[in-house]
């Protein structure tokens, strides 16, 4: 389990970018006030989801508008193609954990190699 | 022929090379068309967050958009990775964002820059430094001025001081309560003329007797040849049996409410250098935005508005627009065929003001100011 934020630190409808783990991982909090995470890398080019639209339970990239289910990481159609990771997350004493994930990542090309 | 040899009753023009070198258009585009506030957009064309328009400002494309906040914002529209026009389309809509079409580095509708590929491995890059370049943005009378100067004179002292200055106040021309009126039409003429010879006709009157037929039907002072705008808050009367201006002096649309008494029946023009004719009459204003392309292009977008009851009714108001689009069609027939002549050796040294058209020579050593020029 990883501390990523204080939880009033993260109102409903933001992101926060978890970078002390590669790849590094997205943690949203929704309008309806439920917290998702998922990897913030898009599989499709190295863009931050974090830094993408949040409507509803889905993130879409900045770059190409694919839109990612945060329940389930599936992409709703090209350019991507495969989905990004979904991890756990914890609130204790108001803070949020993030619960990684041991599958392996789907990250793009240029991405991909850093993570080694 | 030498200026001192000119005989009195009538003062040099510029030379003709002045609407035909290349050189000095350049000049006029650094020094007055992005070093001035130029009027660019009418605010209600960018009905909701998102909405954009693009413009040529001297030899800059400007992205004029709404932002999140309603406010209204300006940058140019060159991406700040590695320059590719942001948006090629005259106007559109964007959702949320302004995104490079080469690789797509992506800005918020403040111009800051939110996203591109591999962004997040390069934390030096400041997002804000690397927006979108912010121009200086106003509005006023319903519409966007931009100014592409680094440290803009004041818009009071420079373009409502023209008003004031033509007008006597800027109550007068507040009573048309131009920013809530509606449109009613919009033209767009691509003339083949120098923006001066533009600017120039519309200050002189000594015309509009010879190509103005419906126009001095309507406001009969005009026969005489005397420019409207030479004696401050002077309007033009209309004509003792003319009921409203109209290409046949038929009734024209509900007054606007703010028209005093004084300025009923009555036509006032200004011009608002660089760019801007405003025609003020008591149920509808005329203005005209200039966009100079070319040292013998100019693209000028003239919009009739009423108020936005007589808009929204729906009622013809062609009688009323079809004057002043005459009008128009008229002028930048006249400004065409005297863009012909300024390449001439006829003209090398330029032709002459009579009296009721010194007031240009004004406009003349206004424009070499601006330039830093004198004749040679």
């Amino acid at each position: 389990m990883i501390p990523a934020c204080a939880l009033a630190a993260l109102p409903r409808g933001e992101a926060f970018r978890l970078d002390t783990v590669e790849p590094p991982i997205a943690v949203f909090h929704t309008d309806d006030g439920e917290l998702y995470a998922v990897d913030d890398t898009c599989t499709h080019q190295d863009a931050s989801l974090a830094d993408g639209w949040l409507e509803g339970c889905e993130v879409e990239c900045p770059l190409h508008a694919s839109r990612f289910d945060l329940r389930t990481g599936h992409a709703d159609g090209p350019p991507a193609k495969l989905p990004v990771r979904t991890h756990g997350v914890v609130v204790e004493d108001g803070t949020v954990y993030v619960v990684p994930s041991d599958l392996p990542p789907n990250l793009p090309p240029g991405a991909r190699a850093r993570t080694v | 022929m030498t200026t001192s040899s000119l005989p009195p009753s009538v003062i040099a023009t510029l030379p003709g090379g002045h609407y035909t070198d290349e050189n000095i258009f350049a000049l006029e585009q650094a020094r007055v068309f992005e070093s001035m506030w130029v009027c660019v957009v009418r605010a209600a064309d960018l009905a909701k967050p998102g909405a954009f328009k693009t413009v040529q400002v001297g030899r800059e494309s400007v992205l004029v958009t709404r932002a999140r906040d309603n406010s209204i914002r300006a940058f140019l529209n060159v991406c700040r990775h590695r320059g590719a026009r942001i948006k090629a389309e005259e106007c559109g809509e964007v959702k949320r964002a302004f995104q490079c079409p080469y690789h797509a580095w992506t800005y918020d509708l403040e111009g800051k820059l939110i996203a591109a590929p591999n962004l997040t491995k390069m934390p030096d890059i400041d997002r804000v430094e690397y927006g979108l370049i912010n121009v200086h943005v106003r509005e006023w009378l319903g519409y966007v001025w931009v100014n592409l100067a680094d440290d803009p004179t004041p818009f009071e002292e420079e373009v409502q001081g023209q008003v004031v200055e033509r007008l006597g106040d800027l109550d007068s021309i507040h009573n048309y309560d131009v920013a809530n009126l509606g449109l009613a039409r919009r033209t767009v003429y691509d003339v083949k003329s120098n923006w001066k010879l533009i600017v120039e006709n519309f200050m002189e009157c000594y015309h509009c007797a010879t190509i103005h037929p419906e126009l001095t039907e309507v406001i009969p002072e005009f026969a005489e040849g005397l420019a409207t705008q030479l004696s401050v808050g002077h309007g033009a009367e209309f004509g003792e049996d003319i009921e409203g201006f109209t290409v046949d002096g038929s009734a024209g649309a509900d007054r606007i409410d703010g028209v005093s008494e004084d300025q009923n029946r009555r036509y006032y023009g200004l011009t608002v250098r660089p760019l801007v004719f405003i025609n003020l009459v008591p149920d509808h204003v005329i203005l005209h935005r200039m966009f100079p392309l070319a040292v013998d292009r100019t693209v000028v977008e003239c919009d009739w508005l009423f108020r936005k009851d007589v808009v929204d009714s729906g009622r013809d108001l062609d009688s009323s627009i079809e004057l002043f689009h005459r009008v128009n069609v008229q002028d930048f027939e006249a400004c065409e065929r005297t863009q012909l002549g300024m390449g001439s050796r006829a003209y090398a040294r330029g032709g002459v003001l009579v009296p009721s058209e010194h007031h240009i020579g004004g406009f003349h050593e206004w424009v070499l100011d601006r330039l830093g020029t004198t004749l040679a």
